[in-house]
């Protein structure tokens, strides 16, 4: 009856990064009483204690209760290597390699020498048991592997992210004014544990800072923080928190982390870099839902399955004015964009199977990833070697996307896109006058282009028709050069004449109506095999769409087999992915948000919850915001707001010495974490010191203007075309073209990531070139110059006056009288600009406490 | 590196798990990141980091094995060079040239058609034997040709990708897609720079590259570890020239300032050592303010030397290849670790990708390459850089023994396509014993059979060459040990290349 509740206790222990450590404790206790029973036993009776008489049940249950503490998890629901450990028949017979054990003879049983850590098996594979267990279980199958009656079959994984969060009672602490909130109440008691105090809280104009940063991204007005430090109501602070979270701009820096975390990019990577026309809807569908405070189980359906759940879209609806539901849900389905704008090697997917198994392994990675936190693509090639995800399950999950393809469709009824189609002899004029010779460049793209259009339907659709490839392309087919090159002077003539009607006709082009690239379904379902090694050409078992084991009962997909059927598998991962059920999904994302506010997550390995990441600080406490999470509605800002309101948040960044010295990475959030702002935040800034930032949202993607220098890697210059309207440039960075082959430099320097693969916390980076970068770099110093006439219209020609109001716009307060001696000493020796740039560099600038 | 350790260890003994873990916060709070880390000015760190605080990620370390190369120069030939027209000759391809390949060869899949139904495309060049050890290469090469006792000529390399991307991220980072470390960033992890002045892992790109800059990149490495491009002329790195107007003294100025004004803002932070570092990082761009130019600046050479490496040839290419493999000795001459000279801009025609004319192509990648990378290894030999450089010259590739069969029919271009299957590289310093070739491939040059040399295993055994494990060299990320020759890559090659 006795199941020893591992987790119970995790937060006994310190807050390790492996969980075995904080599960061990409480399993020790045991095991040294019977450690020194069993050395009093073998001392006094014989040498041989392994005869099956000599019984011993609670040695027995000490050896089950290991076997289910350290092996279930991965040999139990989710039987790796076919091996469940869970009872005695099951391990008589044992896995893929034989028996596990050999009742009476441990030295020729697997189980024991995979735990004693002798021969190729090394069990658990990332700790090694403590001698005394191994002990344990050696006399527990030399004794015979007795199991007692008494012992139940676990049901549940015993490793603490598998199981369901469970709310637990708000702890007790003593100082209860400063425990404003539940989430001050675990915080404290932490900290009380450790005799630990918390830091003062910040000031206010720090506090403003850090909640403008933390919510926008932008710096707070310096009127704001005025208003704040001097509003003597009660509620001051709050409303402070409600004017940035409804403020539009907290949607954009939301937004862009979410991106970071769905690898966002406006191309595909790789030689060919295709570029994804309709990434920015989906871009701006994100950072929408933001805003509008879409609940987040709600926000992860639709991208999985929005066509699937909201069926009833427009396609298809020919009337003048759609149903106002039907253009939700159409909108909804901008949502699935999230599968079509991954880093894709289009030039490489030569074989239709290959291209589709490339895309469905990518879309499982990145939905394990962000949704489970989980490093799923581990097991692409062989089972996981540390968590219970086997090759099948990867495969079964992958089966979930099979008969899914990406498509462009129309954001407008029929009737819309018939209006544009019956101006189609316009566009076939101007086609022809292309290509009689006026426009230069020959039709291009290839065979490999129509192999991707054939198998990637939207990418290079265009490009499918046109016949085999010109002689000797490559399957990069680059664009022609200058078509004047070798041109006479008679031929330019002729060909300025041609390129006047040319452009004519393009005028009178008309507009195309709007579209989205979004998932849609093939005609049929294609098989899903597991790959061998990873490799598609090698097909191992057929799959079919299921959920890994160890993570509970899995969603059931109802698909007739022989009628036509709007497939539904995406729906019934989405159900079963977001429903509460799941034990990672809230708690995975509550991470998040308490990453977002305080630098590190409670886990803070964000991306895997599993047995090599780190175990959690607050471990109650994320499960209690997990629980809240859901109760509240998935409503992000609300728990934001949440985290925002307590006092453990408001805290200084500056505590107690004794406190850093003790817990110099602040496990305990005895202090609030110091934080650089990301590249994105950075460049931003700039601009808004500087006066220039333009805050319009949403649209496509714009291309700024790089130098020389900053373009030299790029292959096809030519595919940059620098945006032609100056104020586009200084747009916020989430609008800016993620080209996944030519990162700019600006935003890559101040660590970017590369959309490589789900980035779920950027790294932090000091290096010499960031300091190049705001000394010297084009951006840094003409925004310094705009700085600089924006605080002389301010401050007119009076040096003290300038640094006031330069001050001002960049810190949002006036400068100590130490600060003020140093400005004035330089700018005494530099110019205006100059001392503008100064301010870009320091530290302050760029670091909120 | 804490990722030697077995995983049990780091498991049981609570210090390693806490050392552990403090240098990955370490890591992703940036302390100590950067060429700074060993530069901290004040010397001090805060009393939080004093006990076990980061040690510079970029000092030089002592490699863990014996090694023969202590830096490394790598002559990448984007685009992918033929083995059959530069250092493999095959007469029985010349035999059957026009004809399809006998059955008995198989087939294989390239980029735009397949080996059977290709027609066998012989080569033009003449190969002549050099040096004492009679080493065979074609007459592409007439300034390297005779430095064949210098050369280990590997004719069996191979990997699985037959498109540009895939097997320029298989050759530099060892995996088919972008995401992975470079080998020069691996190389840099394991051994720091001896330079702190400059970059340690330097690019000098002719142009675009075809996989973008991930190819040189670190991957999931700290951004330290990832690959500088350098121009030649006197800004070489990005951002690294002064706003118009702006003397160095004004910059020293500045940096003065930023320290003054520093003071109260980091006292009032408790010495926050990543503040400081940030600092750090301020001197070190001055320095490399002066560094760089310096390295870059190659007046200083003699016109002999200017002259060896081509710098005075008519054509514009040859002497920009020149240039910077000149650059390139250079800098290992300062201390870089690793460099990479690109040639190939990452266009068809001007790479050494020879879809269409591969003769003539490689007549001009030949005529553009030949003489600096000859005065490369001439210059290093006599300046005794060479014994401790190891060189290596070689593309994403090989090319097929076939016309190109990409859209055109039956070709009569003289192209040919992809050929990953068998390829060539040489080897030259660090270690290597000159003047003999390693490997084989069949009797038209398609596939690696004898003794073939995996990328992995030309992995292993490039970082063997530099001292390091490559099973050992190994940095944890998303949950699992990565390395450059993921679960593969034998060294043997090392000991071939050395004997």
């Amino acid at each position: 009856m006795k199941q020893i509740r591992a987790f119970s206790s995790a937060s006994a222990g310190m807050p390790d990064k492996r969980d075995d450590r904080t599960m061990r404790r409480p399993v020790l206790k045991i095991r040294s009483k019977l450690w020194l029973g069993l050395c009093l036993g073998a001392c006094i009776f014989s040498p041989i204690i392994y005869s099956q008489n000599a019984s011993n049940a609670a040695g027995d249950e000490a050896a089950i209760t290991l076997l289910n503490g350290k092996c279930a998890t991965c040999h139990g629901q989710s039987r790796m290597s076919e091996l469940d450990t869970r009872n005695r028949e099951s391990l008589l017979k044992g896995g893929s390699r034989g028996p596990a054990i050999v009742p009476g003879k441990a030295a020729e049983s697997r189980l024991f020498l995979a735990i004693k850590r002798e021969g190729d098996l090394k069990m658990p594979p990332n700790v090694t048991l403590p001698a005394a267990d191994v002990e344990a279980i050696r006399q527990w199958i030399d004794r015979g592997a007795n199991w007692p009656s008494t012992v139940k079959v676990v049901e549940q994984p015993t490793f603490w992210s598998f199981r369901k969060p469970v709310r637990s009672a708000v702890p007790q602490v003593s100082d209860t004014l400063w425990a404003k909130n539940a989430i001050d109440a675990f915080v404290l008691a932490r900290m009380e544990k450790e005799g630990m105090r918390p830091a003062p809280a910040a000031d206010r104009r720090t506090l403003i800072r850090r909640v403008s940063f933390d919510l926008t991204g932008l710096p707070p007005d310096a009127t704001d923080v005025d208003a704040f430090v001097s509003d003597q109501s009660p509620d001051a602070y709050s409303k402070v928190v409600e004017k940035y979270l409804a403020s539009p701009r907290y949607g954009e820096h939301w937004g862009k982390a979410y991106l970071d975390l769905v690898r966002y990019a406006d191309t595909a990577g790789f030689e060919t870099d295709h570029f994804y026309p309709n990434a920015w809807r989906y871009r701006d569908y994100v950072v929408s839902a933001f805003n509008t405070d879409k609940p987040y189980n709600e926000f992860v359906q639709e991208q999985i399955a929005a066509d699937e759940i909201w069926s009833n879209n427009m396609d298809g609806d020919g009337s003048t004015r759609a149903p106002e539901k039907k253009q939700q849900d159409l909108l909804r389905r901008v949502g699935t964009g999230l599968f079509t704008v991954g880093s894709f090697p289009i030039e490489y997917t030569y074989f239709g199977e290959e291209a589709r198994a490339e895309w469905q392994s990518e879309a499982v990675d990145v939905t394990g990833a962000a949704f489970l936190g989980l490093t799923v693509g581990c097991a692409k090639c062989h089972d996981h070697k540390f968590d219970p995800i086997r090759q099948k399950d990867y495969y079964s999950l992958a089966a979930f996307f099979a008969g899914s393809e990406e498509r462009e469709i129309p954001l407008v009824n029929a009737f819309a896109v018939q209006t544009y189609n019956r101006q189609m002899p316009l566009i076939q004029f101007a086609e022809k006058l292309k290509s009689s010779g006026a426009g230069g460049g020959r039709g291009r793209g290839g065979a490999a282009a129509g192999r991707a259009a054939a198998v990637k339907p939207g990418v290079a659709g265009d490009q499918a028709a046109l016949p085999a490839a010109a002689p000797g392309a490559d399957a990069n087919a680059e664009p022609s050069a200058d078509p004047t090159r070798e041109l006479s002077a008679a031929q330019m003539a002729t060909r300025a004449v041609a390129m006047q009607k040319l452009g004519e006709a393009y005028a009178r082009l008309p507009t195309k109506y709007a579209t989205a690239t979004v998932l849609a379904h093939s005609d049929s379902i294609p098989e899903t095999h597991i790959m061998v090694r990873g490799d598609w050409k090698q097909k191992g078992a057929l799959t079919e769409p299921a959920t890994p084991p160890f993570l509970g009962t899995g969603p059931a997909v109802n698909e007739p087999k022989d009628v036509l059927v709007v497939p539904q598998r995406r729906k019934a991962l989405a159900l079963w992915l977001t429903s509460p059920e799941n034990p990672l999904f809230a708690r995975v994302e509550v991470n998040r948000i308490w990453q977002a506010l305080f630098s590190y997550g409670l886990v803070r390995t964000p991306n895997d919850f599993g047995r090599q990441g780190d175990a959690p600080t607050h471990p109650e406490l994320l499960d209690w915001l997990a629980t809240e999470f859901v109760e509240k509605g998935y409503s992000v800002k609300q728990l934001t707001r949440l985290i925002m309101l307590s006092n453990a948040y408001q805290q200084g960044s500056v505590g107690d010495i004794q406190n850093v010295k003790k817990d110099p990475e602040n496990f305990y959030l005895s202090r609030m974490n110091r934080r650089r702002l990301n590249s994105d935040s950075i460049r931003d800034t700039i601009l808004a010191t500087s006066g220039n930032l333009n805050l319009k949202a949403g649209g496509m993607s714009v291309i700024v203007p790089l130098n020389k220098e900053e373009m030299e890697a790029a292959r096809m210059p030519q595919l940059w075309p620098p945006e032609p309207d100056p104020r586009e440039w200084f747009r916020r960075s989430i609008y800016l073209q993620i080209k996944r082959s030519l990162t700019l430099p600006m935003l890559a320097i101040f660590d970017s990531p590369d959309s490589a693969v789900s980035c779920a916390r950027r790294d932090v980076s000091t290096v010499a070139p960031q300091a190049l970068a705001l000394m010297n770099g084009d951006f840094a110093v003409a925004q310094a110059d705009l700085f600089a006439a924006q605080v002389k219209k301010e401050a007119g020609d009076v040096p003290d006056e300038q640094v006031n109001k330069a001050w001002r716009r960049a810190f949002g307060r006036i400068p100590t009288a130490r600060e003020k001696e140093i400005a004035l000493d330089y700018l005494q020796k530099n110019s205006l600009s100059r001392l503008c740039l100064f301010i870009f560099n320091i530290t302050e600038f760029i670091y909120v406490d | 590196m804490s990722t030697e350790r077995g995983a049990n260890e780091r498991m049981l003994d609570p210090k390693v798990l806490r050392d552990d873990s403090r240098r990955r916060f370490l890591r992703d709070a940036g302390l100590g990141l950067g060429w700074l880390a060993a530069l901290d000015l004040s010397g001090e760190l805060s009393p939080a980091f004093a006990e076990g605080a980061p040690s510079n990620p970029l000092a030089p370390k002592t490699p863990p094995l014996p090694a023969t190369a202590k830096s490394m120069i790598s002559l990448f030939m984007q685009g992918g060079p033929s083995q059959v027209d530069t250092y493999d000759p095959k007469p029985l391809l010349t035999k059957y040239n026009g004809q399809h390949p006998p059955e008995s060869f198989g087939n294989a899949q390239f980029q735009d058609g397949q080996f059977k139904t290709s027609l066998l495309l012989g080569t033009r060049r003449t190969f002549g034997k050099y040096g004492q050890s009679g080493l065979e290469i074609s007459d592409l090469f007439p300034h390297t040709a005779p430095l064949a006792d210098d050369l280990a000529v590997v004719r069996s390399c191979y990997h699985e990708g037959f498109t540009h991307s895939q097997a320029q991220f298989l050759i530099n980072n060892g995996w088919p897609r972008i995401g992975r470390p470079s080998l020069g960033a691996w190389v840099m992890y394991g051994l720091g720079t001896e330079n702190a002045n400059l970059p340690g892992f330097v690019v000098l790109l002719q142009g675009g590259v075809r996989t973008g800059s991930a190819v040189y990149g670190n991957g999931f490495l700290p951004a330290i570890y990832q690959g500088t491009t350098f121009r030649s002329g006197s800004n070489p790195i990005l951002n690294l020239k002064r706003p118009e107007g702006m003397s160095a003294q004004d910059q020293r100025q500045m940096l003065d300032s930023l320290g003054k004004i520093s003071e109260n803002y980091i006292e009032e932070r408790q010495q926050d050592a990543e503040l400081t570092a940030r600092l750090s990082s301020y001197e070190l761009a001055f320095r490399m303010q002066m560094s760089a130019p310096e390295a870059t600046d190659i007046s200083t050479e003699s016109d002999e030397t200017k002259k060896l490496y081509g710098l005075d040839d008519p054509n514009a290419k040859a002497a920009s290849f020149g240039g910077r493999c000149l650059l390139a000795r250079r800098l290992v001459e300062r201390g870089v670790r690793f460099v990479q000279v690109w040639s190939g801009d990452g266009m068809n025609a001007t790479d050494w990708d020879g879809h269409a004319q591969c003769d003539q192509n490689h007549l001009d990648r030949a005529k553009e390459t030949d003489k600096g990378v000859a005065a490369l290894l001439v210059d290093l030999k006599r300046r005794g850089l060479l014994d401790s450089t190891l060189v290596t010259w070689g593309g994403e590739f090989g090319r097929s023994p076939t016309s190109d069969g990409g859209g055109d029919g039956p070709s009569d271009k003289g192209g040919r396509d992809h050929n990953p299957y068998g390829f060539t590289t040489w080897y030259a310093g660090g270690g290597v014993k000159g003047g003999k070739t390693i490997g084989e491939t069949d009797e038209l040059g398609l596939r690696a059979t004898v003794d073939p040399v995996h990328l992995h295993d030309m992995h292993a055994s490039t970082l063997a060459m530099l001292g390091l494990d490559h099973t050992k060299l190994t940095y944890r990320y998303l949950g699992r040990d990565f390395r450059l020759t993921d679960v593969a890559g034998k060294t043997d090659l090392a000991a071939k290349l050395k004997a």
